[in-house]
Parts: structure tokens; sequence; C-alpha cells
């Protein structure tokens, strides 16, 4: 049979309720209306970018080229070490924290409703604050340098890392979690050989994420006083080093490729493993 | 061994469970059979004590039942796919295990990973002990699931229908497993099955379920279309 003879069937129109088609287009108008305001507060204007671009054009020109001296491609890549060891800090020392607050804080293993209940404040708690406003508390008990720009990222990484994994917790397949707890498993048993190594992959692939971009934000760090090349981009900033500057800058990106790309490569090799 | 009594389970207004009776044998395998939503599979999460019961009792061995008085084999299996079938298995014992000896697989005591062992041995998978579970068949990480329901010790074990992800030769197989572990170690199994000609093959009793009241009960070889006549189709989809 060829396919101009193949039996064909009328389509009937798709049933549309009018109150879905209505609520579209009210939640489309709200998208609409929110951006309008957004745009009004923040004062976007294309006009002062056109006109300003003069002043762009010099900022580049006085970076370029940079200055590749081996003296400050040294400094530089000493510093940029300490940002990368400030983000592997930061991320480390945050996980058994997180991982108390995330089993508080999972439907499925927090003990009590009241419990989950104020995990889930403090989490917000600790996203809500700005690493960096961490990192100026921090500074001022123990002073300027790499240590604080540490603090800040565990206190600010345990916020986020505990809510992103009792999420990943409050998704896993609840099957092997219902067979060990009918088999007379407590919630600490059933958390640790159940749901904990079902989504291990995802924990971990979260975590090297975190790794990513808290080795970004203690580059910002440095800027406030808690070491690393953002203290050095900072310094030349304010002495109008701009050529030093695109330098310390070239050294960070060459820095958060290779940490991406490591990242990458560890979370691909995690994601094939077997069932469940 | 384990005996229900009167058993009724109710959601909101309709009773799924109309007062059933039924009563498994040391070393008898019985068969439920019933058409789907004629409560086979309630009445197993009941008399787990995963769904609760409006009324009647679930008694193992003449006292009430205790979680772990009864193992559950579960259609969907349900092992950690990422976890080893040794460990998997091991984990059946948990609920005996003090928390200090059981936070880990590496800190389960000697005797357990024996005892385990000695489970997979008799499901015949001793050779894929240290192997991922989720790297075996389907029929092969049932088998595990039912040595991970004998390293719990229980003296009863409710299989919700265990062999319906299988393909006939596995799940031949499997239920003989089931039949063996009954006759061999004396344990009281009842499986919620929906393929009649196993039930006769493996069974020494069926059960008939029919809008959640028993409808007939006894030889597995007796006819039961009954049990699936006057039905209305399911949409194909």
């Amino acid at each position: 049979m060829s396919v101009l003879e193949a039996p064909r069937a009328p389509v009937p129109p798709k049933p549309r309720n009018p109150r879905t088609v209505l609520a579209g287009w009210v939640a489309g108008a709200v998208v609409v209306a929110v951006h309008v305001i957004a745009w009004r507060a923040t004062d976007i204007s294309i006009a002062d970018l056109v006109d300003g671009w003069q002043g762009m054009a010099d900022f580049l020109a006085e970076a370029v080229p940079p200055d590749l001296s081996p003296g400050l491609l040294r400094e530089s890549a000493e510093a940029s070490l300490v940002t990368l060891w400030i983000g592997l800090l930061g991320t480390t020392l945050s996980v058994p924290l997180s991982l108390m607050l995330a089993l508080l804080a999972a439907r499925g293993t927090s003990p009590a409703g009241w419990i989950y209940q104020i995990t889930r404040g403090l989490l917000s708690f600790l996203r809500a604050v700005p690493d960096v406003v961490f990192a100026l508390i921090f500074v001022t008990a123990v002073g300027l340098g790499p240590f604080p720009g540490v603090l800040a990222l565990v206190t600010h990484n345990v916020g986020v890392m505990g809510k992103l994994w009792a999420e990943t917790l409050e998704d896993a397949d609840p099957g092997p979690a219902t067979a060990l707890r009918s088999a007379g498993a407590g919630r600490i048993q059933v958390a640790a050989h159940a749901l904990l190594p079902s989504v291990m992959p995802q924990m971990v692939g979260l975590l090297l994420y975190r790794f990513d971009v808290n080795v970004r934000s203690s580059l910002v760090l440095g800027l406030v006083g808690a070491g690393g090349i953002g203290f050095l981009i900072n310094q030349s900033i304010q002495l109008f080093q701009f050529d030093q500057m695109l330098t310390h800058i070239l050294v960070v990106l060459v820095l958060i490729i290779a940490v991406d790309r490591l990242s990458a490569v560890v979370r691909r090799r995690l994601a094939p493993a077997g069932a469940s | 061994m384990l005996r229900l009594t009167g058993l009724a389970v109710r959601y909101g207004d309709r009773e799924i469970l109309r007062g059933i009776d039924i009563e498994v044998a040391a070393g008898e395998l019985l068969a439920v059979l019933g058409a789907n939503g004629s409560g086979k599979s309630t009445l197993l999460r009941a008399a787990a004590g995963l769904d609760p019961v409006s009324r009647g009792s679930i008694t193992v061995a003449d006292r009430q039942r205790r979680t772990m008085d009864i193992a559950l084999v579960f259609q969907k299996i349900h092992l950690v796919g990422r976890r080893s079938a040794l460990d998997n298995v091991c984990a059946g014992a948990l609920g005996r295990l003090p928390l200090r000896r059981s936070l880990t697989p590496a800190l389960f005591p000697r005797d357990v990973r024996e005892e385990a062992m000695a489970c997979l041995d008799r499901v015949g998978l001793a050779n894929r002990a240290h192997d991922r579970a989720g790297r075996l068949s389907g029929g092969q990480q049932q088998r595990v699931a039912i040595a991970r329901a004998l390293c719990q010790r229980a003296p009863v074990v409710l299989a919700d229908e265990p062999v319906s992800a299988l393909d006939p030769a596995a799940a031949e197989q499997v239920l003989a497993l089931l039949a063996e572990l009954a006759h061999g170690e004396g344990l009281a199994v009842l499986a919620v099955l929906h393929q009649p000609d196993l039930a006769r093959r493996h069974a020494d009793r069926i059960v008939g379920l029919r809008d959640g009241a028993v409808v007939l009960e006894g030889d597995p070889r007796q006819p039961v279309d009954g049990l699936y006549a006057d039905r209305e189709p399911e949409a194909v989809r």
C-alpha cells in the first residue's frame, strides 16, 4: 500500500477548557507586567549604553595588551591557586553539615514536621545571606586573608548544598526505602542503605557544580579582602594598571575553564552507573 | 502461620477489602488470584502493615504481627542498583542490627555477611555476590530480592506480583524458587499472581478475590475463569 492510499481518519479538534485558556493569558500578562516593572526599576537605557561606548573602548585600550612579564604571571598563578584552595575547602568542609541538614530537611528522612520546618528555615537563611556579606563578617573576626573566605563559602554553601541535597533525597525512588522499612530498618538505616546510595551520583554531581561556583565566588571574595586572585584584580583596578588586571583575568579564565572541564569529566563518569 | 481474620480496608467511602479470612500454613505457597482492582495488592499491603486496616486482625504464629515477622518481595523489586547483590541481601538483616554495626555495608558483622552469602547461594546467585544489583537481569534481581527476604529471617514471605515484570522463563524460575523455599525452609509464602497457569503449577492452594471478597479457595487446578469474567475491558492505551 502506498503512502497516498494509507487509511486516514479526521483529527477531532483538541478540547479546550475556557478557564485554562484564560489562565494562560493571565499568566502571560503577569510575566510581561513584571518584566516592564523590572526594566523601569533597574534604569535600563539602551541610549546610555550607546552614548557611553567610548568609555568602554578607552578602558579596553588601556588593558590591551596584557602585561605578560614572568614576575606578574607567577604572582597571578600563585594567587589563582589560593583562589582554587579557597573554593575547594569552601566546598568540602561544608559537606558534613550539609549532609546532616539535608537529611533533616528532606520529607522522607526528617524525624518530625517541626524539625523539617526549622531546618528548611535555617537553610533559607544561609542561602539568603550572600557569601560576600559572610566574608565581611568573618574578616572582622579573623582578619584579612583567605581564611575568612573559606569560612564565608562554607557557611553559604551549607545553605545551598543542604537544600539541593534535601530535594535530591526527596526525589529518590521510594521503592528501596519502602523495602527496607518493611524489613524493620530504622530511619537512619533507610537513609544510609537505600536513599543515599541511590542518589549518590546526583549528590556528587551537585557538589562538583558547587565547587565550580565556589571557585568563581572565591574570586569575588578576594575583592573584599579574602585573598587570592580577586584581591590582585581589585588592587590593579585601584592603581589603574588595567594591563595587569587583564593578565589576572586571563589567568582566572584558564583556572575556571580547567575546573569546569574537570567537574564535567567527573560528572560524566558518574552518570551512566547502573539502575536506580 | 499467617492468619488474616475479617480483614477490611477502606479508602474514604470505598471498601476495598470486605472481611477477608485467609490462613497460610508453614511450608505452604498460597497464590492469590483476581482481576485488576479485585483487592489483591491491597490485601498484601495491609497484611504487611504498609496500609492501615479498618477492621480485622493479622497474626503470625498466633500472636499479633510484628514488622520483622513478614518479609516482602515486590513487583518492582526495589533493590539499590548501585550496591552489590551481597550488600542488598545484607540489608534484609537491618531490623535486627544495632545502628553502629549497620551504618555502612563495611560495618556489617561477619556473621551477617556470611548469612547473606548463604541466602544468595540458596537462590543460585552466589557467583554474582559482588556484582552491582543494577547490572543483573530482571529475574536475577528478583532472586536477590528473595534472598534479602530470606536474610530477614521472617517466617512469612509476601510476594506482590513478583513475576509481572519478568519473561516467562524467569517467571517460572522465581515461582519455583518461592515454592521450594516454602516447602524446603518451612516458610509461609503468600504470592499475589496474575497468571493462573503459574499458580496451577507451583502453588499448593489458591484464593480467588473479586470485588474485595474471597470467592474461591482451594485446589490450584480448579477453573478460575469466574474471577475474570464479566469485567469491563481496560481501555487500550
